[in-house]
């Protein structure tokens, strides 16, 4: 919101940064397979735009890497330099759709979300929201399965098992460098 | 922007207290209340308020209601009127060499510091008043079952504007939901106190 800072706002960059950074590590370690607790399985990716960040002030650095199926191999040595991952382009996938968003690590914002296609009405009989409540049902879907995967890194950030999950995270990181 | 677009950008909020019952039914005159007010024939720097969501032409909701099955929708619309720097520089050097010769026929030679702010408000408001506002809209749908609120903008000074504007119509104030908010909406308060002493992992 504003340039104050408010109570929670290093809490927010932290776990933002984490998140994303986590996310990356776990859509590529496990399939990018996830599953809601209504049993719902959908896969999640980090790919192809990645920005990391590190230091602070006046030595904070950024560094933004794009490129279509690369492997993003810049921004991987950014995060074996201590760098962790402040935006990133998500796409999730639930046969046959597909979304795209970018997510930003300090406050969630979502950019440039794209749903898989709404079709317009027919013929004017048709309800005239029916293309908006479409629209807003994917919209809400991705953010349930957005959601559904920050829940889930959050129960393993606060749990004791934390602490292996970064021992697989670096090891991850050291295997791809 | 909008929702309806290929690609939307945009915050998620969500309202910190209960809604009121009786405010459902107010929502359209309360909409109306706070809508915008055209200021094309002012020299208003800026004007905003909600407008119909499938028009932002429509501040009186005569071509769709607000209600769309589970969803209040409607738009901030924000005009804005912006003078070119170089006009601006312009106008003021004009009016500046104007006033100097005014008082050279008074034998001074100098214009106050105050006289020159003067000259420089009255520029403003000449110049505003010949500019036309450049309007803009900003989508905001509301889920009246979860309390969440979408707002299709990401950029700081407009959020701040619609949060104050939303409060200010609806008496509810809207928090915006960051990864700390979110964190608490989706696993409750008792995990407060472990995000306030949280302490950043090293990857590296």
């Amino acid at each position: 919101m504003s340039d104050t800072p408010y109570l929670g706002q290093t809490t927010d960059v932290v776990l933002g940064q984490e998140f994303l950074t986590w996310l990356w590590f776990r859509s590529e370690t496990r399939n990018g397979q996830f599953t809601t607790k209504d049993g719902d399985t959908y896969f999640m990716y980090v790919e192809q735009r990645v920005s990391v960040q590190g230091g602070e002030g006046e030595t904070l650095e950024t560094a933004t890497v794009s490129g279509n199926l690369s492997e993003l191999r810049e921004a991987r040595l950014g995060l074996s330099m201590g760098k962790k991952v402040n935006r990133a382009l998500i796409r999730i996938e639930r046969d046959p759709e597909a979304w795209h968003v970018t997510l930003k690590a300090e406050d969630f914002a979502l950019g440039s979300l794209k749903t898989p296609k709404v079709e317009k009405a027919d013929s004017e009989d048709d309800d005239p929201d029916a293309a908006f409540l479409e629209k807003m049902y994917l919209i809400e879907k991705c953010l349930a399965y957005l959601d559904n995967a920050y829940g889930e890194f959050l129960s393993a950030r606060l749990s004791s098992t934390w602490t292996e999950e970064v021992k697989e995270l670096r090891q991850w990181l050291e295997n791809a460098g | 922007m909008g929702f309806m677009n290929a690609s939307a950008s945009f915050t998620r909020f969500q309202i910190t207290e209960p809604v009121p019952s009786e405010l459902w039914a107010q929502i359209p005159d309360k909409l109306k209340q706070f809508a915008f007010q055209e200021i094309e024939e002012t020299a208003e720097e800026r004007g905003w308020g909600w407008v119909c969501y499938d028009d932002m032409l429509d501040s009186f909701w005569r071509t769709a209601p607000p209600e769309k099955g589970e969803f209040i929708t409607f738009s901030l619309r924000l005009d804005t009127r912006r003078v070119s720097a170089a006009v601006m520089k312009k106008y003021l050097t004009l009016a500046i060499r104007e006033e100097e010769k005014r008082i050279k026929e008074q034998g001074k030679k100098y214009i106050a510091r105050e006289r020159k702010k003067e000259l420089k408000e009255q520029v403003q408001l000449k110049l505003r008043a010949r500019t036309l506002p450049v309007p803009a809209e900003f989508n905001a749908v509301w889920n009246i079952q979860t309390g969440i609120v979408y707002f299709a903008s990401t950029q700081s000074k407009v959020l701040d504007l619609f949060a104050e504007h939303f409060s200010t119509t609806f008496g509810l104030d809207l928090e915006p939901l960051t990864p700390y908010a979110l964190a608490v909406r989706l696993k409750g308060e008792d995990i407060m106190h472990a995000l306030d002493n949280l302490e950043p992992s090293r990857f590296a």
